[in-house]
């Protein structure tokens, strides 16, 4: 197989994995126990941290809104979480960019309007970066919301996607990243189905759009039940340990 | 131990539930928002046939004060026209995150407003029982105390004895037996 070649002749991709496969993904809530609610998540090298604060009292007195929240969010990419090592500064663009989109995405998902004048702070560490660092901080970040108890719609589940010749491929690593194939990120509600990020950089002939779709909501609803099983393990292990207290206390 | 439900759950048709905190209602349906476990309630005055549904989470996440709500804080500072709290609880819950509360001297007391003495229903360092008039201005909220069981709740004197009320406009320092004007709470 040639370098610039993403998929051999058996369909197979640089690390192993078939076209239309997800990288392996992990996921953890409130590792932080400072935070409302946060969590941490792997999609194959690339691990995303999200803390959630608030709703509370808006940093600045510009922010507070009459009639919802603020969203304030931060990505931020390690130093270390790339091959050569690189210090960020706050104000890159590129940096800035993630965050706006990661705002987009949630904006109509969190139900700001039941927590007019406050802020709600969301703040997301890449601390290995291998490709996907926009969709894992998007998982991370539901799961962190969830976490925290902010009233959502859904959950977000989002994923990329790149056309490659005939095939579209799935979970694009950093290398697979790197080439010049258009490479696009899809954020979508999988309860309603609705798409709440679409977003590329490059140019995409129209037809093979809906393949590449059809592709990443599959991928998408693939997340999401590893979400919801993490989600639902770590609600029910807070159900027993408040009944245990209870338990304590009626004693 | 009842259902555990999650974000974007549905709970069932607008016909017979009627969303309540913890949950919304998108066209005919209604889903769940947060984790935690589904309740129905009986509403007492409510549509025929209809229950009410809630999800309540084992972990509160923190609350902001919301109008007509009542609320507890501390008096932080005071001036003769008004008094600076610092809220910590809004309703039944505690925030995590403090919020400003301003109690102005018109507020205090619903009658004779142009005969209160700021310096004779608050102290700092008073916990106070509020009710929230407006969202105020940017800075703070605007509380009144302007009801028979709004005001002070707890008071030290000036031995530093905690003290009980003995009227609406008094309380009793329990060690020195001295008397202290507060607009007191009345105790429910």
């Amino acid at each position: 197989m040639s370098r610039n070649e993403l998929i051999s002749p058996e369909g197979l991709r640089l690390d192993g994995r078939r076209a239309n496969e997800l990288r392996r993904h992990t996921a953890k809530l409130g590792p932080l126990s400072q935070a409302d609610g946060s969590a941490f998540l792997q999609h194959g090298h690339t691990k995303a941290l999200a803390a959630v604060y608030g709703p509370r009292e808006p940093r600045h007195r510009a922010h507070a809104m009459h009639d919802r929240a603020y969203l304030n969010i931060e990505f931020n990419i390690a130093p270390f979480a790339t091959g050569e090592r690189k210090k960020r500064n706050k104000s890159d663009k590129r940096l800035l960019e993630m965050a706006h989109f990661v705002k987009q995405t949630f904006e109509p998902v969190i139900m700001t309007r039941l927590y007019p004048r406050s802020q709600i702070d969301l703040y997301i560490q890449i601390l290995q970066d291998d490709g996907g660092a926009l969709h894992a901080a998007i998982n991370a970040s539901t799961l962190a919301l969830i976490h925290a108890g902010i009233p959502m719609k859904d959950y977000v589940c989002a994923v990329s996607v790149c056309c490659y010749k005939d095939a579209s491929l799935l979970d694009l690593n950093r290398m697979e990243e790197n080439t010049e194939h258009a490479d696009l990120t899809v954020a979508v509600l999988p309860k309603s189905g609705d798409i709440s990020l679409l977003q590329m950089e490059s140019r995409l002939h129209a037809d093979k759009l809906s393949d590449l779709m059809d592709l990443s909501i599959a991928g998408c609803r693939q997340i999401w039940k590893t979400l919801d099983g993490v989600v639902r393990e770590n609600g029910e292990e807070e159900q027993q340990k408040a009944s245990e207290v209870s338990m304590v206390l009626e004693k | 131990m009842s259902e555990l439900v999650v974000p974007g759950q549905r709970l069932g048709h607008t016909d017979q539930l009627v969303p309540g905190t913890g949950t919304f209602a998108r066209g005919d349906l209604v889903y769940a928002s947060v984790v935690g476990q589904v309740r129905r309630t009986d509403l007492p005055n409510g549509p025929e046939g209809k229950m009410q549904v809630t999800v309540h989470r084992e972990k509160e996440a923190s609350t902001v004060p919301e109008v007509d709500g009542i609320v507890v804080g501390t008096v932080l500072r005071v001036n003769p026209r008004a008094a600076t709290l610092s809220i910590q609880v809004v309703g039944e819950r505690t925030c995590t995150n403090e919020f400003n509360g301003v109690i102005r001297v018109e507020d205090i007391r619903a009658t004779e407003k142009d005969k209160v003495k700021m310096t004779e229903s608050f102290r700092p360092g008073d916990v106070v029982r509020a009710q929230v008039v407006s969202l105020g201005d940017a800075r703070s909220y605007y509380l009144s105390t302007a009801k028979n069981i709004l005001g002070v709740l707890h008071a030290k004197s000036l031995a530093g004895a905690p003290m009980y009320p003995v009227s609406w406009r008094e309380m009793k320092c329990s060690q020195t037996g001295g008397i202290e004007l507060r607009k007191c709470a009345k105790p429910f």
